[in-house]
């Protein structure tokens, strides 16, 4: 898939390590570190973290229990970054199985010239239960101040031989210096996933452990990371967050013990495929047959039965907000109980459309708040939807959505690339962006009157992506207010005669036909009436205003906003100046822009269309883009001038 | 007769359970429902019955019966099964069952199935606040839920305020309150808004009293509408001798209440170490007058301190010691004031914990209502002519700085002789102020650039002096929303300064844009207020039934050099204007300097007020012609 290109084809900076690991200790804080105003390279930032040392072990105490070690030393550089003395750790806490120890938290501050330390105790310390399963501690450091330095270190002791956690070399704040280290005993193997637009330097080693068996060492060192920056448009910033997650692949304990367990999609497809909350919930039977077999009466066509079949799971069985590709309860309690889970609707969905003789698969996913996924991984992937595998093409159904439609998915599943689980185990990549651009298309037909005033109709037409958004919108909202939200939106026009059709009917695309009033657009200027003929439609502002951009544009899907508009001029009137027609294309395919216009006798007839075509844009072409919108801006504001004859 | 008494003990109760289900049943059912609650409504309360029964000065039971039909996703907010509770406050039950729109029972929530987390609004650190709730997905609308539950508690000073409309677009079929109480205990209350609505009195005693609503609307939730507070009924419930987090207390007056206040939460807990008190002895050094030392106290809490909130035991209303804030350089709004008032009294200046409302929005504390009320807690420091009011969990604002959070409203002043209600300082109109200077000018090409100059104070000056301490992509994000009329916009350069004394901050900006002009054939066209454009965002509102408040008004000037580009004449320029009505005043003006200069002039007093509804049209129509002229255009004609 192209958009995966994204993250390799940017040139990753290479670092020469000096090592500096012989200061890099707790309680070294020197009085030059204290006197900093400002960070070095990003004057601006409130704090920084100096440094943030980890390593993380498995080792045998009667079982195995893995053991994450971390030492941070932090620069408080402003009042805003007071936020940064103020710590919490998150941790399983049922059955006691993962416990979190603070220590070694300390404030330096210079006073009068000497460095004086300031010790947590056991009142800045908190536990605080979450829910059932989690609970968190949290520590809020003593005596913070501009200027001050804040050390503190934790273990995260957790039974079992995972390394559970996601290990960030990014924040919101400047990184100097981040160095993390894995010890893994040589009989476990695991899948290493690394993220973001900056990687770490990383080495191998192989070290000797007392036990008769090696440790493979592995260190990651990232010197000098930026600040991670929040930008509009993007889905999920923790996609271009520089980490790296572990996840266990084989067990090779001599005489004990062979496990493969994720090597390569085919393997974790598989590994899936034979879970019991997957693989054997998918193939379960006899608990839908009797309710579906009516629906299916009588329908021949593939399609029909598809959309027959996704209304029947919408309508029977409500998503209950949780994301997985395991079942819970299972397939047959969801059934009954009109509830269930992503794994339970949509395998459900899968079975019944077996059933009826459709090719149907399960394709599992990772949602845009879980991430992108860019290596096999098993952990990677938090969801599941259903597919049928037709003629060179795929249609794409999840039934967790009220208003979803096939190839319609919710907004959630718009994330790159999903693994498509065949019967028989074979599993391939799948596209999920959708191919169908989202239109928005309206006609308005407007006069305008002699005082600059403006009466018109309007017709707008939603399909595809932008209906299910629509509709997500606005299911519940009262009318009066829907209508006071939509005349606000174009600057106060009044509206009249509202009409809206297929707000529920997701098979047809939402209709909508209205009267307007408006007195805002047109301008009348000693004598002469000026005004954009889309009056209050199209973009009034280009929503890229920054001057560069880091991460890649998300638009979530390809969409296109057609305008046909016909203006009749007040009588006694005519054209004096109208604007240039327009035809422009960006590179790369990212989009085009037609604007055409005519003026006959007292008519003016303007066209306007504007494609998107790429869901995701490389932050390369952010130039590209930024100005494409401008000119579309530009023109669709330009003026027509009348005259008065 | 004993044995008559007993049964008719047994049977009584029993008697009365029954005759209230019945009346529930026909709840359970959405057939039933009048239309004119259907109208405007997400969610229908049909029976909502509340049983406060205070048995003593530390004990009191709250039993909670709400029926609700939901119609909708929107209206699942109006279930309210949310139970907080804490160390002193159990829930002894709670449950809800479903039933479909025919009243069928289709499914029963035990307790276990509630929810139970810790209540955190992100500010606070750690709290032992915990809160039990629903969270229930449902498979169909509409739905009709009911839901029970029964909590008891010592707190009775905290009793629950009576709101039968709690949510907008929710109507209420039924709604009741039922409370006992002993007579020694002194039951209170205080009624608001319930003139117009359906609110009968059923039992109005000393030891017992009962409202019954019914028929209640859905309501629409308008834009720039008063606080809920001010429209819609709802009652105040105290007692006079009440228990609050395990201390008794009682009180008439607000004078007994301030005293009881002072004796019970605050003594003892300004303390502070002999080195703090040499050391701020020292700060001060000679000066004498009590504002300047404050001062110099003021600006050493904002270095030394931070604001961290920890809600533990009877720390929602007890401060932290003086002391403990000394050695850790931390606490929340009480532990801060009070640490405040310790170092000040340690330099001899008298001043005084204040209790209030802290919010945007000027609520008042109850002036004739005796009972723990409030959210914040501010510190005021008497001056020979006026009180300072000072917000101790900042540490940037100025000294005495006030606006937008707890000015101009009723607060409790708790001095040694005890508690008095104050109104805080108002920030007047013309004293919320901003200054635009600057000059542009425009090239033949419609490529404009810009040198301003925004002094900003009064309520002005809060919401912008961080500004300065943004990071650059934040503040460059930052003018490209307030200027955003301005396409292609480009900031070259951006200077500020803060002047804390005075509470006035400065901006200074370099500005360019290309295409700022419209060329169209020979004539250029652009407007020529570039800088303070109001852009019309009072929304039209159709059949407007609320009041409408501007709770604080401003002062903006600008005065702008515009140079016009070389090779041009003016065709028009905009009329010079002035639009006066009891909302404010608004004038602009325009002067020929020479042929190639203009001075672009422009006022706008915004008036605060509080305003009825059917007066709202003309207020959006006084705004939309300030917008209007805003962007009126001057038209240049290529020589």
């Amino acid at each position: 898939m192209k958009t995966r290109q994204l993250f390799f084809s940017l040139p990753f900076l290479l670092f020469t390590i000096a090592f500096q690991a012989q200061k890099m200790d707790l309680g070294k804080v020197t009085i030059a570190e204290l006197e900093e105003k400002e960070h070095p390279r990003d004057p601006a930032a409130p704090a920084a973290i100096l440094f943030k040392i980890g390593e993380s072990r498995t080792r045998d105490e009667n079982g195995y229990i893995s053991v994450t070690e971390v030492k941070t030393k932090i620069k408080i550089y402003k009042k805003e970054g007071f936020q940064w003395a103020n710590q919490e750790v998150a941790f399983y806490k049922l059955g006691n199985t993962e416990n979190i120890y603070f220590s070694d938290a300390v404030t330096y501050n210079l006073v009068d010239g000497k460095i004086v330390k300031s010790k947590l105790k056991s009142d800045g310390q908190f536990e605080e239960k979450i829910n059932k399963f989690f609970s968190r501690k949290k520590i809020t450091l003593p005596n913070v101040k501009e200027g001050s330095i804040i050390e503190y270190s934790y273990i995260i002791k957790s039974i079992g031989y995972s390394i559970p956690r996601r290990w960030d070399f990014q924040t919101t704040i400047p990184m100097n210096y981040c160095q993390y280290k894995t010890y893994i005993p040589q009989y476990f193997v695991y899948k290493k996933s690394q993220k973001g637009y900056l990687f770490p330097k990383v080495t191998d080693e192989k070290i000797n452990n007392n036990l008769g068996f090696y440790d493979n060492v592995t260190t990651y060192v990232a010197e000098n990371f930026p600040a991670i920056k929040k930008e509009a448009y993007v889905n999920n910033i923790n996609n271009y967050v520089s980490s790296v997650s572990h996840e266990l692949a084989t067990i090779d304990i001599p005489r004990v013990l062979l496990k493969s367990i994720s090597t390569n999609w085919d393997n974790i497809t598989n590994e899936i495929y034979k879970m019991d909350d997957f693989g054997l919930e998918l193939n379960k039977k006899g608990y839908f047959e009797d309710e579906l077999a009516p629906i299916l009466k009588g329908l021949e066509k593939r399609d029909d039965k598809i959309a027959a079949i996704l209304n029947f799971v919408k309508s029977k069985v409500k998503w209950n907000g949780y994301e997985s590709y395991l079942c819970d309860d299972g397939v047959k309690a969801a059934y009954k109980n009109q509830l269930g889970n992503a794994a339970e609707i949509n395998l459900m969905l899968v079975a019944m459309l077996r059933s009826a003789g459709i090719d149907a698969n399960p394709v599992l996913l990772s949602t845009q708040s879980n991430g992108v996924v860019l290596f096999p991984s098993r952990t990677a992937f938090n969801y599941v939807i259903a597919a049928v595998e037709i003629t060179e093409d795929l249609i794409l159904l999840d039934a967790t959505e009220q208003f979803s439609e096939p190839n319609i998915l919710p907004l959630r599943d718009l994330n790159w690339t999903g693994r498509l689980i065949r019967k028989e185990g074979s599993s391939t990549d799948i596209d999920l962006f959708p191919k169908t651009l989202a239109k928005e298309a309206v006609n308005m037909s407007v006069s305008i009157n002699p005082d600059a005033t403006a009466n018109g109709k309007i017709r707008c037409q939603l399909a595809c992506h932008e209906a299910l958004v629509y509709r997500q919108n606005n299911k519940s909202v009262n009318d009066e207010v829907y209508l006071e939200t939509l005349e606000n939106k174009y600057k106060a026009i009044e509206v009249d005669d509202y009409k809206r059709e297929n707000l529920l009917d997701n098979t047809k695309p939402i209709m909508e036909t209205y009267s307007f009033k408006d007195s805002n657009s047109a301008e009348l200027i000693d004598g002469k009436i000026y005004f954009s003929p889309l009056l209050f439609l199209g973009l009034k502002e280009n929503p890229f205003k920054q001057e560069t951009r880091e991460y890649p544009i998300d638009f979530n899907y390809p969409f296109q906003k057609k305008y046909n508009i016909n203006v009749t001029l007040p009588e006694g009137y005519a054209v004096e100046s109208l604007p240039q027609p327009v035809n422009m294309i960006t590179g790369d395919d990212i989009g085009d822009f037609k604007y055409m216009i005519v003026a006959n006798q007292n008519q003016i007839q303007v066209s306007v269309l504007m494609d998107i075509y790429k869901p995701l844009v490389a932050s390369d072409f952010y130039e590209v883009v930024k100005d494409f919108y401008q000119k579309v801006v530009d023109k669709e504001n330009e003026k027509v001038v009348l005259v008065k004859q | 007769m004993d044995k008559f008494f007993s049964m008719k003990h047994f049977f009584l109760p029993f008697f009365i359970a029954c005759v209230q289900l019945a009346a529930a049943q026909n709840y359970l059912t959405c057939l039933n429902i009048p239309d004119s609650l259907k109208q405007n409504a997400n969610a229908i309360v049909r029976w909502d019955q509340t049983d406060i029964d205070i048995h003593s000065q530390r004990n009191m039971d709250i039993r909670k019966k709400r029926v609700v039909t939901v119609l909708n996703e929107t209206g699942m907010a109006a279930i309210d099964a949310y139970e907080p509770y804490d160390k002193r406050t159990h829930v002894r039950s709670i449950e809800a069952t479903v039933y479909d729109a025919f009243g069928n029972e289709i499914k029963k929530i035990k307790k276990k199935d509630f929810r139970d987390q810790c209540i955190l609004d992100g500010v606070t650190l750690f709290s032992d606040n915990r809160v039990v709730y629903l969270d229930y997905i449902p498979t169909q609308y509409p739905f009709t839920i009911v839901y029970e539950c029964e909590v008891q508690t010592s707190n009775t000073a905290q009793i629950p305020r009576w709101r039968p409309m709690g949510h907008y677009f929710v109507s209420v079929e039924k709604s009741l309150l039922q409370v006992t109480c002993p007579q020694e205990l002194g039951l209170k209350k205080q009624e608001h808004n319930f003139s117009n609505f359906n609110i009968k009195k059923i039992v109005e005693k000393d030891t017992q009293l009962s409202y019954e609503a019914s028929g209640l609307l859905a309501q629409k939730e308008e834009y720039f509408s008063v606080n809920y507070n001010k429209i819609f009924p709802w009652a105040l419930l105290g007692l006079e001798k009440f228990n609050l987090e395990g201390v008794d207390g009682t009180a008439k007056t607000w004078k007994e209440f301030g005293k009881w206040y002072a004796e019970s939460l605050l003594s003892d807990t300004e303390e502070l170490p002999d080195a703090t008190i040499a050391k701020v002895k020292t700060l001060v050094g000679a000066e004498s007058d009590p504002i300047k030392k404050a001062k110099i106290i003021y600006n050493y809490v904002q270095q030394k301190s931070r604001y961290v909130s920890i809600q533990v035991g009877i720390g929602g209303f007890k401060p932290m010691l003086a002391k403990d804030v000394d050695r850790l350089g931390y606490g929340d709004c009480k532990a801060l004031t009070n640490y405040t008032k310790a170092l000040l009294g340690a330099v001899g200046v008298p001043s005084y914990h204040t209790v209030l409302y802290g919010d945007h929005d000027k609520i008042d504390m109850e002036s004739e209502f005796i009972s723990v009320q409030g959210n914040h807690m501010i510190l005021c420091v008497p001056s020979d002519t006026e009180y300072y009011w000072l917000e101790c969990t900042s540490q940037d604002v100025p000294f005495g700085y006030q606006a937008n959070f707890t000015d101009d409203r009723k607060v409790l002043v708790i001095k040694p002789e005890g508690g008095e209600i104050v109104k805080t300082q108002n920030y007047r109109d013309e004293s919320n102020t901003q200054f635009c200077n600057g000059t542009y000018k425009l090239t033949t090409d419609g490529t404009f650039s810009a040198k301003i100059q925004m002094d900003s104070e009064g309520s002005q000056y809060g919401p912008k002096y961080h500004l300065e301490h943004r990071r650059p992509n934040e503040q460059e994000a930052y003018y490209k929303a307030f200027l955003s009329h301005i396409n292609n916009l480009k900031i070259s350069k951006m200077t500020f300064s803060n002047d804390k004394e005075s509470a006035r901050f400065t901006e200074k900006l370099d500005l360019d844009a290309i295409q700022y002009a419209t060329i169209t054939g020979n004539k250029m066209l652009f407007p020529i207020n570039a800088f303070n454009r109001y852009d019309g965002n009072i929304k039209r509102i159709r059949n407007r039934k609320t009041d409408f408040e501007i709770q604080r008004g401003s002062y903006d000037k600008d005065e702008v050099i515009v140079e016009l580009p070389t090779g041009f004449t003016v065709e028009s320029l905009p009329e010079n204007v002035q639009y006066d009505s009891k909302f404010g005043q608004y004038k602009t003006e325009i002067l020929k300097k020479d042929e190639s200069t203009l001075i672009y002039k422009r006022t706008f007093l915004l008036k605060k007020g509080y305003y009825q509804h059917n007066e709202y049209e003309a207020f959006r129509l006084y705004m939309e012609q300030i917008a209007k002229n805003d962007n009126a255009k001057i038209i240049l004609n290529k020589i």
